[in-house]
């Protein structure tokens, strides 16, 4: 199947989609207080972009502080865990339990501890995009073929350079890869941070407008920060491919 | 064995980092294990909520409900769009892409529909767990290799034959592992729906607690619900170690 | 029964890419007596692969038909058509003797009965005692022999081999094909056995048919006329291998130059 008819198939199957969604809403198949139909959406989007998008922009900048500290953090220690063994045994399985662990339950201490507003968002946003970062990394550097590594110091590479010209580019898949999906956890963790601690961001925009039945505004709203995350993943994934063309 | 005196050298160190540093600070707000420890003995007394077991039970039911739901949808269209040949090609894409976007900003909307008892939870939860599952169908069918399928024509074998003695038992990995993803997954759902917004349930516990900054209590609820986790994705891994077994 | 096992008529076929199409076959035409050892051989990408897929009811021909034992094929029919692959395709999942098993379970045959037969079969193939184990404990050469074990399981008299050898090294290819020889002596079964080693060709078979570059055509049919066990190193083995080597030599090279 061509990449073309793919993209046929898919878009058609969600206009489908979007035009049966539109029929239930306008015959009351759904009820109208809860449900919106695509037209109302759109044109929600519309009214709501100017203060929808001030909002995603706070959202936004509290993200990219996570992801700053996540990327910085899950990055240093991935690297230092993956390479020096020792470390490894002792603290992988501890990662990987933390990582497993359902953060949420310790939402409510991180509020405790550093109030509301921008802080705990950042703090959150960090706990939860550090993991995954890390444990990538930490993956990347350990599955690293040896042998490149002894021939560039059998051809008397010295440490730095072995690090700089071998290891390095051969970890970048799973830092990028670590990075791709650290990205949506920041923003996940600054999302539910702000959705419940009432924080000024898109997440309290959006229980806002559940809480005031306005579905064509909330839908529009869950559009607009979907779009933008997306936009941001598939940027990142440009990204990836530019730098990993060698693969 | 080494190895182990050093991991419980690490725990060790940081609770005892922990409660000396809460003890410095204001215990209320930072928490020391010895305070979490006596709470968590009075909440299992059920002296802290009487009604703990309800909520508990609650929780457990939502979960069950909403991985039910995430296996049987899950496998539904996993098959169906992952058997016949071009379906999988159209639609997959689709559903990878739906992973860029952080699940939660869906939970407002579901409180809007469902309100905010169980249904929405449930539905949550569902949404979390869903995916994994899809996913882990068509990744598996994906991964059967064509030749068995070729051979076993040879000997004989018709579509009914080839899905059942061929796909099902060369998927089986994958398929465990997206199952018990999702399981993860959806706990999650419905630990952070209760949390965000409930009138009853293990999360809402948490919250009310925190509320009432009863924060020895909520330690408590948050250790308890912990140990859930961990028993639930511990069963889960028997499980797939015991399966992973008998499919060699 | 005096109609010959398999008769193939005027075979066509063309495989479609994306590109177009690519013709593998062209009016072949060949008759397999009852009970022969016959040998394809061709250069790489000549069709013999598919020209025994066909025979085996795996591919449809666009034109021409197969008939076996006097009808005409219509998909793959265990009862008649055993086939054995390069790749020994064992399910990973199921023992040795699982492996075995698994045309007779697809007949209903009840599970003593299987057991029995597989068991059975295992001996001869020299893997008495490996029952239990599961391929990724095996070699190449053990493999390929569960795989044989299982189309002989089937007890149907044809038997189909396309490169059964082709993976192995060469000592073990060998032994597998001396191995072989012994089975079709003591089962009498008609094999078509597809290679592109003159020396297997040689060894194993009665008749040989060469095969052309791409669109594979028959070019030629020899008769072995040569006494068993074969002599590589005789005087009659050596005219034969050179015959064969001047046929097929042009179409190797046809096949080596053609366009990716």
């Amino acid at each position: 199947m061509s990449p073309g008819t793919r993209r046929l198939a898919q878009l058609g199957s969600l206009a489908a989609l979007a035009g049966l969604w539109e029929t239930a809403v306008r015959l009351d198949w759904v009820d109208s207080l809860f449900v919106a139909a695509p037209s109302a959406v759109a044109r929600a989007i519309l009214l709501i972009a100017p203060e929808a998008g001030r909002l995603l922009g706070e959202t936004l900048g509290k993200t990219v502080l996570a992801y700053a500290l996540s990327v910085g953090l899950g990055i240093g220690l991935g690297l230092v865990i993956g390479a020096v063994r020792h470390l490894y045994d002792v603290l992988n399985p501890f990662l990987v339990a933390l990582y497993a662990l359902p953060k949420i339950l310790v939402l409510p201490w991180i509020l405790l501890i550093f109030g509301l507003g921008t802080p705990p968002a950042v703090v959150y946003g960090t706990l939860h995009g550090f993991f995954p970062i890390c444990l990538l990394v930490i993956g990347g550097v350990r599955d690293i073929d040896r042998i490149p590594v002894l021939v560039a110091r059998s051809m008397g590479a010295t440490t730095w350079q072995v690090y700089w010209k071998v290891i390095l580019p051969a970890v970048l898949p799973a830092v990028l890869a670590g990075m791709r999906l650290g990205i949506i956890f920041c923003l996940l963790g600054v999302l539910v941070v702000e959705m419940f601690g009432g924080i000024r961001g898109t997440g309290f925009l959006l229980t806002t407008l559940a809480n005031a039945f306005q579905p064509a505004e909330l839908f529009a709203a869950t559009a607009l920060v979907s779009f933008l995350s997306v936009a941001v993943v598939l940027a990142l994934e440009g990204l990836n491919r530019r730098l990993s063309h060698w693969r | 064995m080494r190895v182990l005196a050093w991991r419980a050298a690490v725990l060790v160190g940081l609770l005892g980092a922990w409660e000396l540093w809460a003890g410095r600070q204001d215990p209320l707000l930072y928490i020391p294990p010895s305070k979490i420890v006596p709470a968590l003995g009075r909440l299992l007394a059920l002296e802290t909520y009487p009604s703990l077991p309800e909520h508990l039970g609650l929780t457990v039911v939502e979960v069950l409900v909403a991985y039910g739901l995430a296996v049987a949808l899950g496998l539904g269209l996993g098959f169906l769009l992952g058997l016949p040949r071009h379906l999988g090609e159209i639609y997959e894409p689709i559903l990878s892409g739906l992973y860029a976007i952080p699940s939660v900003v869906w939970y407002p909307s579901l409180m809007l529909f469902f309100g905010l008892g169980p249904a929405s939870k449930i539905a949550f939860g569902f949404l979390l767990g869903f995916f994994p599952v899809v996913l882990a169908v068509l990744a598996g069918i994906r991964s059967v290799d064509r030749h068995l399928l070729t051979v076993a024509r040879a000997l004989g074998a018709g579509p009914g034959a080839c899905f059942v003695k061929v796909v099902l038992p060369g998927m089986t990995a994958t398929l465990l592992a997206g199952l018990r993803a999702g399981l993860a997954l959806t706990l999650v759902g419905v630990l952070v729906g209760e949390v965000l917004g409930a009138r009853a349930g293990l999360g809402y516990l948490i919250n009310y607690a925190y509320g009432l900054l009863r924060t020895a209590d909520y330690a408590a609820l948050a250790a308890l619900a912990l140990v859930l986790v961990v028993l639930i994705d511990g069963a889960a891994a028997v499980v797939e170690a015991r399966a992973r077994r008998w499919t060699g | 029964m005096s109609l010959p096992p398999i008769e193939v008529r005027d075979l066509s076929k063309r495989w479609v890419t994306r590109d177009g199409s690519v013709p593998a076959l062209e009016g072949i035409s060949l008759t397999v007596a009852a009970h022969e050892f016959l040998t394809v051989l061709g250069p790489s990408g000549c069709g013999k692969s598919t020209l025994l897929s066909i025979i085996g009811g795996l591919v449809r021909p666009d034109a021409g038909e197969v008939r076996i034992g006097g009808e005409p094929t219509d998909g793959p029919d265990p009862r008649k058509v055993a086939m054995v692959f390069q790749d020994p395709g064992l399910f990973p999942w199921r023992t040795a003797l699982e492996n075995v098993e698994f045309g007779l379970e697809l007949q209903g045959v009840s599970a003593a009965r299987r057991r029995e037969i597989a068991r059975g079969l295992l001996g001869p193939v020299g893997l008495r005692g490996f029952e239990k184990r599961y391929p990724r404990e095996l070699s190449g050469g053990m493999k390929q022999r569960v795989a044989i074990a299982r189309a002989l399981a089937l007890d149907s008299p044809i038997l189909l081999m396309d490169e059964p050898f082709g993976a192995l090294d060469e000592q073990t290819r060998l032994l597998m094909g001396e191995w072989l020889l012994g089975i079709w002596t003591a089962t009498r079964k008609t094999v078509v056995f597809v290679t592109h080693s003159l020396q297997e060709a040689i060894v194993l078979s009665q008749r040989i048919v060469v095969m052309t570059a791409r669109p594979g055509r028959i070019k030629a049919s020899f008769e072995v006329g040569l006494p068993s066990p074969r002599d590589l190193a005789s005087a009659e083995a050596t005219v034969l291998r050179g015959r064969l080597w001047a046929e097929i030599r042009e179409e190797s090279r046809r096949a080596f130059e053609v366009e990716p």
